[in-house]
């Protein structure tokens, strides 16, 4: 296969096309993989912005069965894992998961230890720390985002529960979204890749054999026959037409030198035949 | 004068032979070491084998990326790293290619090896070599392939030629035509 016409001409195009292509699909693979793992965390932040929101006027009122209201909503839209939210100490106030609410947090587990990792806990984050991935009990795919609730002058100062101005964290919101959806588009774009990259090695391939054997293998061929064809006789016969001009060239100077041969071959019978006519 | 003849043709045969005698030897040598190159692109090959096992588990023997980076700065991003492989990827090919039509014998398979080690470790570094990881292996069997390909059928041709040479040279005792 590798001494042949076909594969010394196939491989090495087959490999770089086949190889450049799988290369260039992993690549946009994983820059649209990084892409929507982006998306996932502004649009997670973005919910926890709006939550905390949402929650702030029943927190400085204190009013808790609106906070758990809203959070249990939240909880109960498609796509949200978890949402709770934390006090100071790392006890669950309000979940949407009612069994979850009066449990203390391990500040040891994934997501905690981002930020308790040293004697004093980090108070401030980039989005793209505050977020972490895990498989929740279930199996599934989480995203989940803690967003810290910072203590402010209207929150000190409110008249229900005062907190010191010191403090700056009063607690942390922390919602959780499903990756399903992210999972199963990703597992498509792969499998869309997979079958762009065959279709493509299958016309690249088919092409160039499509063409080269057309425009080379029969050629080739069809001269190969020609010269066996026409090489135990004297008087060979005209060189195949619509040959490339190449093939042709090679084919008339054979053609030629066959005739010359037999043009000389001739010549000399007919000077010895003369001669012995003479001697006679 | 008859003698001085006949010792000057023997003379002459002698010289011949021994001229004969040593292009078999430069040609036997130099297919030997046309084997012995031939295996260089599935050496590199197997060497890149080595350096993909060690960053699928992630470079054990080496600094964790943090410590690292505190020492040299922040790395470049991913993006940056990908688009610098595409165009690494292809010019390799390019290249490759080019050879391979001009006949050029160029023993470069261990110098892709050490570029793909580099994007492998510029990706540790960055902490997002999970991800590129396939995207490395990928752009390394391809460039070595095509290497080692071009290289062994350098090298078979070049055999097959030598060892047409060599047998001109046993049946004439002459040096081959030069083409």
């Amino acid at each position: 296969m590798f001494a042949t016409l076909a594969g010394k001409a196939l491989i090495p195009v087959g490999l770089a096309v086949t190889g450049f292509m799988v290369v260039c699909c992993l690549i946009l693979f994983s820059v649209i993989s990084e892409d929507l793992h982006h998306g996932e965390i502004v649009y997670a932040t973005n919910l926890a912005d709006t939550v905390l929101k949402s929650t702030r006027y029943a927190m400085h009122k204190s009013d808790r069965e609106t906070l758990a209201t809203i959070i249990r909503n939240v909880g109960e839209q498609k796509g949200v894992d978890h949402v709770r939210i934390f006090n100071k100490k790392g006890v669950v106030t309000f979940s949407a998961k009612p069994g979850e609410i009066n449990r203390q947090v391990d500040k040891n587990t994934e997501g905690c230890i981002v930020c308790h990792k040293g004697a004093v806990p980090v108070t401030n984050m980039g989005n793209m720390q505050q977020a972490r991935t895990f498989k929740n009990p279930d199996g599934m795919d989480v995203i989940a985002i803690t967003a810290p609730i910072y203590n402010a002058p209207d929150c000190s100062s409110a008249a229900c529960h005062v907190h010191r101005p010191e403090q700056k964290v009063l607690g942390t919101l922390d919602i959780g979204l499903s990756r399903v959806e992210r999972d199963r588009s990703l597992a498509m774009l792969r499998l869309q890749m997979i079958v762009f990259t065959v279709m493509s090695l299958i016309l690249t391939i088919g092409g160039v054999t499509a063409l080269l054997r057309r425009n080379v293998f029969l050629p080739v061929q069809r001269l190969r026959a020609y010269v066996e064809s026409s090489a135990g006789l004297i008087d060979p016969p005209q060189p195949p037409p619509h040959l490339p001009h190449d093939l042709d060239v090679i084919a008339s100077g054979y053609y030629k030198a066959k005739m010359d041969a037999y043009d000389r071959k001739n010549c000399a019978i007919s000077v010895s035949e003369s001669s012995e006519v003479h001697v006679g | 004068m008859k003698d001085t003849r006949e010792h000057q043709l023997s003379s002459a045969a002698d010289e011949n032979q021994d001229n004969a005698d040593r292009l078999r030897r430069e040609l036997s040598a130099e297919i030997d070491r046309l084997r012995r190159l031939s295996t260089r692109g599935i050496l590199a090959l197997a060497l890149f084998l080595v350096v993909s096992i060690f960053a699928w588990w992630g470079f054990v023997v080496l600094p964790g990326p943090e410590t690292v980076t505190a020492f040299l700065g922040k790395p470049p991003p991913a993006r940056v790293i990908s688009i610098a492989l595409l165009l690494y990827t292809f010019s390799a090919i390019i290249l490759s290619l080019s050879r391979m039509t001009t006949g050029l014998e160029h023993r470069s398979s261990f110098s892709h090896v050490g570029f793909l080690t580099g994007f492998f470790l510029f990706y540790y570094f960055g902490n997002c070599l999970e991800e590129n990881y396939w995207a490395v292996f990928g752009s390394g069997i391809t460039i070595l392939g095509v290497e080692s390909y071009r290289i062994w059928s350098y090298c078979s041709e070049n055999i097959s030629r030598k060892k047409e040479d060599m047998e001109f040279v046993a049946r004439t005792g002459r040096p081959p035509p030069q083409e």
